[in-house]
């Protein structure tokens, strides 16, 4: 069973009022050679199997980055299989195959679309198996299977020691052609578990992250690369490095310099001793000041391509208004630095790692190294914050270098300064919004944004991942060129905004450069919705109209879009804040969740101060009410640090931010409270893990205009 | 134990003691999630040499809970709130919590700030860790109540 079948299925309305789900496989559920499967159980599908013993293993096929998978997937299985989701076995999930995403054609986590697109697959998957079991069960002759919970039937036949035997026989029993899910009435956990699977571990210090992992006879190893990125080491004098203590080897590696030593201590000692010199690379010369120049110079030039068009260009009629706002680059700032353990010989490796897109990784660890994608192994791990950054396996690249020129097992671990200095940044951007106003009504609203392509950047890693190594470097340009064309990354939040006006128009023009990009939680969302809820913002105030009133008119009446904005104007009290209180408004839907949020700042005698978020989300059916308030939370805050703090600076191609003294975050003494209200729905269930992000920016922007007068359209936000 | 002077504390705490609930962040104090307790006191192991800690007690994540299990309040009301995301800097934040309610057991929002403001959390879990820490206070203080410190001896 395969999650790509999805497009093909046929659901309808079944006799139970559950959902008839029709399988396009036949065959029987005899055992596969799925990577995970234990000696003597039960394993139908990828993801589920029933051990010897009685205990359900569920592959975790998606990356725990925070976000919530790990109880999400185990509740959409416990769900249909009828077990409580405390008692699934959870394991990470090898690369196969079967948990490639549709849409991505890769393993991915990531563009919020775990539970979207696992809500039906997984649970078919729990359900066939649990079908399955019974019908082996009834073969058994073991009574009314059909009634009796499948636990206790289990635990029943577990006593008599006839696990075996009813495994054995389900193994000859075909894939069932249909399943039947539970109807909604029905949920026991769906909706209702209310915990985190992997909180336990996590409040006592025993979840595994990479960096946690044994070392066993492996040693660790830093990697000094080229400040200016891009460029390469050209002389290395390591007499004095090589001279300190508990220092194993250093070598060149691809451009850098390892370091291995008995411990990241000596290793890091050591590397501050080596005298090194380098080719700046393809950067030298460029800043984040050149940058914004080149993209205001191709803003004059380039009429770009259009993304989007709406309505007639002879309706933009009125007085011009025109602005232009600015967002920087920005660091993921994982809080687990990269790391990757890896064990790599003549025709095998072996690699654990956080990764956020295992089949990618070990595509480039097999370019890279001249193994085949078959010899190498990727053992995920819980991930210390993904964020999009651990989509790019740059860090397991390194490393499994670093292994296979050193011929040892290594742990390569990043310092928070290599963390910050060598990312896949979120563009940098530049936005030209314009607009026509007549008589005091908005005629047209026009868009033109000037920034480098994430998919460009990307498509030659995902083309090398997953074509063959004798492919020709042309052929990944030609495709980068290609999916660059048509970066919807760029533009996404500045098009589909669910606002209706006479004329709309959005331009994209890219930026060609090498400073390495990437998907940086909410992509391009998190500027654009900036952009477009100031500009909207900006434009009501223009007409002289409430900002929240101007939105809801320009909304479809009963749109999710129109219904979370008013619902989050009464939660904040909208208009009636209290003395010295002033807020900002924005709305934005991103991947399929629909989000509006209130800023409230207080004016105090020492300044503004950040007092309160309300958020009102609608991402389809809740699977679980505490994961999706507390990614709400996450989002809005995430958002903010990037709102009032967030700046990477480019000098000579070298990012001058290292740490988080000069790359901050924010901190509890200036989280403001925040209350989330779940919009009630029976629509099936979209993301959580990024939509909070994009509408805080605005918001609180719109709330500093309120407050001061003055329109702040450069990111990063002056609070004070 | 043959050390390298000059070491940070954190590194012969994960690599050595192979205690690995204590969190290399940032290596320069800036983001706590190395915090254990000296003597009861909260420090960024990444920035302290290890000679510092030459016969003082060190306590980690790992010290924390009973020998049979039971967690310790702190952890628990982490627990009970849903406080963990990605759950990396979750160690140090516990750490600092409890060093906290040890010398001001019902602390009020101010004194949470500044006692908790050394530690980041990437994924924003501010506003449960100020709940979790009220409700830590709450609980121990119910615990004082009913069964006071060394009435098992009297």
């Amino acid at each position: 069973m395969t999650v790509t079948r999805r497009h093909f299925l046929k659901i309808g309305a079944a006799a139970g009022g559950g959902l008839m789900v029709g399988f396009q496989l036949t065959g029987c559920s005899a055992p596969a050679d799925y990577p995970h499967a234990q000696p003597g159980s039960f394993q139908p599908n990828a993801f589920l199997q029933l051990t010897a013993e009685g205990q359900f293993i569920l592959q975790l096929h998606k990356a725990e980055m925070g976000q919530g998978v790990y109880t999400g997937m185990a509740t959409l299985a416990a769900e249909e299989l009828g077990v409580p989701p405390q008692d699934l076995q959870i394991e990470h999930a090898e690369f196969h195959p079967d948990f490639t995403d549709p849409v991505m054609k890769s393993m991915i986590t990531g563009g919020s679309s775990s539970i979207r697109s696992s809500y039906l697959p997984l649970r078919e998957a729990a359900a066939s198996l649990a079908l399955v079991l019974r019908q082996a069960a009834e073969k058994l002759g073991v009574g009314d299977t059909r009634q009796r919970p499948l636990p206790q039937l289990l635990a029943n036949l577990k006593s008599v020691d006839r696990l075996p035997e009813l495994i054995s026989v389900a193994t000859t029993l075909p894939v069932p052609e249909q399943v039947e899910l539970k109807p909604e009435s029905e949920f026991e956990y769906i909706g209702r578990f209310n915990t985190r699977l992997d909180a336990r571990d996590k409040v006592r210090g025993r979840s595994q992250f990479s960096l946690d992992v044994p070392l066993e006879d492996a040693a660790v190893a830093v990697l000094v690369r080229c400040p200016h990125i891009g460029g390469h080491v050209t002389s290395i004098d390591d007499s004095a490095a090589k001279a300190m203590p508990g220092v194993v080897k250093i070598l060149e590696v691809d451009g850098a310099v390892a370091v291995i030593a008995e411990g990241y201590w000596f290793a890091r000692q050591a590397a501050a001793k080596l005298k090194l010199s380098w080719d700046k690379g393809p950067l030298a010369g460029v800043s984040s000041e050149s940058l914004l120049e080149e993209r205001h110079r191709l803003a004059q030039e380039e009429e770009g391509r259009t993304a989007e068009e709406e309505g007639e260009a002879s309706l933009a009629v009125g007085d011009e208004f025109q602005v232009t706002y600015e967002a920087p680059y920005l660091a993921h700032a994982t809080m687990e630095p990269l790391n990757a353990l890896a064990r790599v010989t003549e025709d095998r490796a072996e690699i654990w790692a956080g990764n956020q897109a295992p089949d990618m990784a070990i595509g480039l660890v097999a370019a890279a190294t001249g193994l085949e994608f078959g010899q190498i192994s990727l053992y995920n791990q819980m991930l210390g914050g993904g964020f999009g950054r651990r989509v790019f396996p740059d860090y397991i690249v390194e490393a499994a270098r670093v292994s296979q020129l050193a011929g040892m097992p290594v742990r390569l671990v990043w310092s928070r300064e290599d963390d910050v200095q060598h990312d896949g940044y979120r563009p940098n951007a530049s936005a030209f919004m314009s607009a026509t106003i007549a008589d005091n009504k908005v005629t047209s609203m026009q868009s033109k944004v000037v920034t480098p392509s994430i998919y460009g950047n990307f498509m030659p890693l995902f083309t090398k991942a997953k074509l063959p190594n004798w492919v020709p470097d042309l052929v990944h340009r030609g495709i980068a060129s290609l999916a660059s064309g048509h970066d919807s990354s760029a533009v996404e939040g500045l098009i589909e905004t669910g606002y209706t006006l006479p004329y709309t128009r959005c331009n994209v023009v890219l930026q060609d450069t090498t400073v390495p990009i990437g998907f940086w939680r909410s992509v391009g969302h998190s500027q654009n919705a900036f952009f477009k809820e100031s500009f909207v913002d900006e434009l009501a105030h223009q007409c002289g109209r409430d900002p929240l009133e101007f939105r809801l008119s320009l909304l479809q009446p009963g749109s999710r879009l129109e219904k979370v904005l008013s619902k989050v104007a009464e939660l904040a009290s909208w208009g009636g804040a209290g003395e010295n209180r002033f807020q900002g408004v924005a709305v934005h839907e991103s991947f399929h969740t629909a989000v509006a949020e209130v800023v409230t700042l207080h004016k105090t005698p020492q300044g503004l101060k950040l007092e309160q978020v309300h958020c009102v989300v609608d991402c389809g059916q809740t699977i679980n009410p505490e994961i999706i308030e507390a990614q709400m939370e996450s989002g809005i805050i995430f958002g903010l640090t990037a709102a009032l703090k967030g700046k990477i600076d480019l000098v000579d191609g070298a990012v001058q931010q290292s740490n988080f003294h000069d790359y901050p975050m924010l901190r509890m003494s200036e989280s403001p409270a925040i209350s989330v209200h779940i919009m009630a729905s029976d629509a099936e269930p979209t993301g959580v893990g990024e939509p909070g992000t994009p509408p805080v920016a605005p918001a609180l922007a719109n709330a500093l205009y309120a407050a001061t007068g003055e329109r702040q359209r450069k990111l990063p936000l002056r609070l004070g | 134990m043959d050390v390298e002077p000059g070491q940070p504390l954190l590194w012969l705490i994960r690599e050595r003691l192979q205690l690995t609930g204590t969190k290399f962040g940032c290596g320069m104090g800036l983001c706590g999630a190395c915090t254990v307790h000296l003597d009861g006191n909260p420090i960024r192991s990444c920035s302290t040499p290890i000679e510092i800690a030459q016969g003082r007690q060190i306590t980690t994540i790992e010290g924390l809970e009973s020998a049979d299990g039971t967690l310790h309040p702190v952890q628990q009301a982490w627990l009970d709130l849903n406080v963990p995301q990605c759950g990396y800097c979750q160690s140090g934040q516990i750490m600092s919590a409890v060093a906290l309610l040890a010398q001001s057991p019902n602390p009020n929002d101010a004194e949470i700030d500044a006692a908790m403001s050394g530690n980041i959390c990437r994924c924003g879990t501010y506003p449960r860790i100020r709940k979790a820490i009220h409700r830590a206070a709450q609980v121990s203080a119910a615990v004082e109540y009913f069964e006071p410190r060394g009435e098992q001896n009297v």
